[in-house]
């Protein structure tokens, strides 16, 4: 093939080569960067809660009249507000817990197995009535929930009681690793209170330190003046539109106190808002970047085509036909790019190694690395055709002209 | 000259109107992609006490009771209240505050001083700042009314508030309303001074909290939290188990006793000397408290230097920063690009400048010529650049939220216009000045020949 004679007109463009290569090593590393930083985002964003997200909404609520200031008047209040939401038209489940899913807080606490020595296991903490469970959309897997005599006792439990919980089973498997949890004991580190897990749950996921796939339940209301009470509600359709219903039911009950009501879903995109927003700030980033550098390619050969109309027209006089005249540009193209490629997947890990080391990021893999040169590679060539075909196109005639 | 060579440039833009336009866009998409990404590190990453910062010093001992330490790295990142109190007494800062956030309910049917069409309306929440009088100076807050309450107010305590501007609106009307009272929980406080619209981007005293978040809308003494029994909004660490017959003991007993953290301290020590004592004083506390049998854990006490903690807790997000690193190359990849598309443009017309040599144009002024085009071009593209920009950060206030006034979290100021317009100016030139010198030295003959 027509190698060296190519190579050779190359080595005379210098300035040409140097752009486009710089161009298209720049390109690859800023693409495959951006594009490892895109996978470890969305893997974040891709995890589920195990919960029923998409019918279930929170309700907040917060007292302020004097009146509610004693716990009999809240925790009468409490079983008044589930009865009421629990005869909604819609309304499948409603609990009173402090598991709100996708909320970004919570509460952690350490447990161990009595008698272990060592490092306590963290877990998430939550108290919850018996319908916690049909409100999130998840199943006991083993043992049983929670009755409603545990839950009326629960508040009022003291230290020397064995409390009953129901427990995640990635936090059984650490604690329990023989597969028998049920039944078993748990204590906080200072053997305080003994807890007994009564049942196990099998999905939970609510992102929260470093715990996010453990949880521990324990029966009982949650509601004080300071902090009021939250309840989640599980409906059959969209939840979004039972919340004015909800809302005035509830206001009807008690205007004593503040409500607040967020679906979970509006709580999934808040937690997920400025990941979104960096995978969406990366994708614009590396699409405005291939679009430039296409165009600074298409650019660049236009003006070589331009620049060799006489040399194109005296090959085609010379008996060439147009095909080798597009091939003429398109291995040129090509050898540019491939350079640049291989300069490039060489600064993609410099430039990751810097990112990492200094700023943030994740390490680059070699697939990603791969389909980026790939990708870089074919645009690069498409870029090329056409100003490759307009050149195809002087007549041989211009050779015998003056211009 | 000036004005030749500009009539020059916009003669060869309006000859070539899709290549100049290819151009402009160019450089304007690395002009707003790289201002976009660098005004929202430069937004979140920026001192947010601008000249106090580093004299702002946030003190961390270890005092984690229990024999299991979640903490890694450091010390728990807040203060118990029995420490805190201890630690304010200490003369060697300047000054010191405490504070922790909460949220109450304020009654505008209460506030004597409410039009009868505002004594219909309901109770509302606010988040609440519980701190000391030194807080309002150490951070540069700005007052529009009256001021802080005195240092008497702190210790009694004395129900007196300082308030947000948009508070003071809706209380008040937007009237001077020092010395009015108003209605918060079971007490009416009264007011003390008036904030002036302030939204700080980073809250440089919750950087352990919610540093991005507004600022609370009434701030008072942080005493008042036994009395008024005010729970905490925020984080809070406990590992103490209550002893029986503890629940019974009044409310800030039972905080004090209880060791629970959930205060950030802050002190300002202007020179190297009162860090060291204060380092000192705060290394004896935690010996002498260590043989009473508190703090179990191995001492770590810590007066960290605002910049740093904020580095420290990566206030900033990695990937902001991690953004504005990427946006740069893809400015370089612009100007790369320039280049290209200039030598293309610039040698199409070798056979004119050929002409105008021969007669006489010397190789400075033709390459004069060139670089004004260059500029020219960079200008519109940076002013398009700073309007993408501006687009490019409506996207992300979006996300961030718009402050009370209707404030956009990411603003571009003035300084950033002007780095976007000589950031594209000098785009222009780099670009433009290989493209200039080969077109001035191409030899003139061998363009004369062919005419």
């Amino acid at each position: 093939m027509e190698f060296g004679p190519i190579f050779r007109s190359l080595l005379r463009n210098r300035a040409r080569v140097v752009l486009i290569v710089a161009e298209v090593a720049l390109t690859l590393a800023i693409v495959a960067n951006c594009m490892s930083l895109i996978l470890d985002t969305r893997a974040q964003l891709s995890r589920e809660s195990g919960f029923d997200d998409d019918h279930m909404a929170l309700i907040y609520t917060a007292p302020f009249a004097e009146s509610l200031n004693q716990q009999a008047a809240l925790d009468q209040l409490v079983d008044s507000d589930l009865r009421t939401l629990r005869a909604l038209p819609g309304v499948r489940a409603a609990s009173n817990t402090n598991l709100e899913p996708w909320e970004p807080g919570g509460s952690i606490t350490a447990i161990r197995v009595p008698g272990t020595r060592g490092e306590p296991l963290r877990t998430q903490f939550y108290s919850a009535d018996p319908a916690v469970f049909d409100a999130l959309g998840i199943h006991v897997v083993q043992g049983r929930g929670f009755t409603q005599d545990e839950f009326e006792h629960g508040a009022s439990a003291g230290p020397s009681e064995t409390l009953p919980v129901v427990i995640s089973k990635r936090l059984a498997d650490v604690a329990f690793p023989d597969g028998k949890a049920v039944g078993r004991e748990l204590a906080f580190p200072d053997e305080s209170q003994r807890l007994l897990v009564v049942g196990l749950v099998d999905r939970f996921y609510k992102p929260l330190g470093t715990a996010p796939d453990r949880v521990m339940l324990t029966p009982g209301r949650t509601v004080s003046f300071d902090y009021g009470s939250t309840y989640l509600v599980r409906t059959e359709g969209d939840p979004g539109a039972l919340l004015p219903q909800m809302e005035k039911a509830l206001v009807g009950a008690e205007k004593g106190r503040f409500l607040r009501m967020r679906t979970v879903t509006e709580l999934r995109e808040e937690f997920h808002g400025r990941d979104r927003l960096l995978v969406a700030s990366l994708n614009g980033v590396m699409a405005l970047l291939v679009l430039v550098t296409a165009l600074g390619i298409v650019g660049l050969t236009s003006f070589s085509v331009a620049e060799r109309r006489r040399q194109i027209g005296t090959r085609r006089a010379l008996g060439a036909d147009k095909a080798s005249i597009v091939r003429h540009f398109l291995l040129e193209n090509w050898m540019v790019t491939s350079l640049g490629v291989v300069l490039g997947a060489a600064l993609a890990y410099g430039l990751n190694f810097g990112l990492v080391t200094w700023v943030a990021g994740a390490r680059l893999s070699v697939p990603v690395v791969a389909a980026g040169a790939l990708g870089l590679w074919l645009i690069g060539i498409a870029s090329a055709l056409g100003p490759a075909l307009r050149g195809a196109q002087v007549p041989p005639a211009i050779a015998t002209r003056n211009v | 000259m000036l004005l030749y060579n500009l009539r020059l440039a916009w003669k060869s833009v309006r000859r070539h109107p899709v290549l100049s336009v290819l151009i402009i866009v160019g450089i304007a998409l690395g002009v707003g992609v790289s201002t976009t990404f660098i005004t929202a590190y430069h937004v979140l990453a920026s001192d947010p006490v601008p000249g106090k910062s580093g004299v702002l010093h946030y003190v961390r001992i270890n005092s984690w009771g229990a024999p299991d330490n979640p903490f890694r790295e450091g010390p728990p990142p807040l203060l118990s209240f029995r420490d805190v109190r201890e630690f304010l007494k200490s003369g060697i800062p300047v000054r010191s505050t405490a504070s922790f956030a909460s949220r109450m309910t304020i009654f505008p049917t209460n506030s004597p001083a409410n039009s009868p069409a505002k004594a219909q309306e309901r109770p509302f929440r606010e988040n609440v700042l519980l701190t000391t009088s030194d807080f309002f100076a150490m951070f540069d807050v700005p007052f529009q009314y009256g001021g802080t309450w005195g240092a008497a107010a702190d210790a009694k305590p004395e129900a007196v508030a300082v308030i947000s501007a948009a508070l003071n609106d809706r209380l008040f009307g937007g009237r001077n309303s020092v010395g009015r009272t108003f209605r918060l929980d079971d007490r009416d406080f009264k007011v003390a001074g008036v904030l002036a619209p302030w939204r700080p981007r980073v809250r440089g005293y919750d950087l352990a909290g919610e540093p991005l978040d507004q600022p609370e809308s009434v701030f008072m003494p942080l005493e008042l939290t036994g009395p008024m029994e005010i729970r905490v909004s925020g984080s809070q660490y406990t590992w103490r188990t209550p002893e029986p017959g503890e629940e019974n003991l009044p409310f800030i007993d039972k905080l004090v006793l209880g060791e629970v953290l959930f205060l950030q301290l802050w002190v300002e020590l202007p020179d190297e000397g009162r860090v060291k004592s204060f380092q000192g004083y705060l290394d004896a506390y935690v010996a002498e408290q260590k043989k009473l049998g508190r703090f179990p854990h191995k001492a770590d006490n810590r007066v960290t230097p605002l910049l740093d903690l904020m580095t420290e807790l990566r206030v900033v997000p990695p990937q902001t920063k991690a953004l504005a690193a990427i946006s740069l190359l893809f400015l370089v990849v612009a100007a790369l690009n320039l280049i290209g598309l200039f030598l293309g443009k610039f040698l199409a017309r070798a056979s004119t400048v050929g002409v105008r040599r021969a007669l006489g144009a010397s190789r400075g002024t033709i390459f004069l010529q060139h670089l004004v085009e260059c500029e020219l071009m960079g200008l519109a593209g940076g002013l398009l650049g700073v309007l993408m920009a501006l687009g490019g950060l409506a996207i992300l206030n979006r996300v961030y939220g718009d402050g009370p006034e209707g404030v956009a979290f990411f603003q571009l100021d003035l300084p950033m216009v002007l780095a976007a317009v000589v950031l594209s100016l000098a785009a222009g030139a780099i670009a433009g000045i290989y493209p200039a010198w080969r077109i001035c030295a191409i030899p003139p003959a061998r363009h004369l020949k062919n005419q």
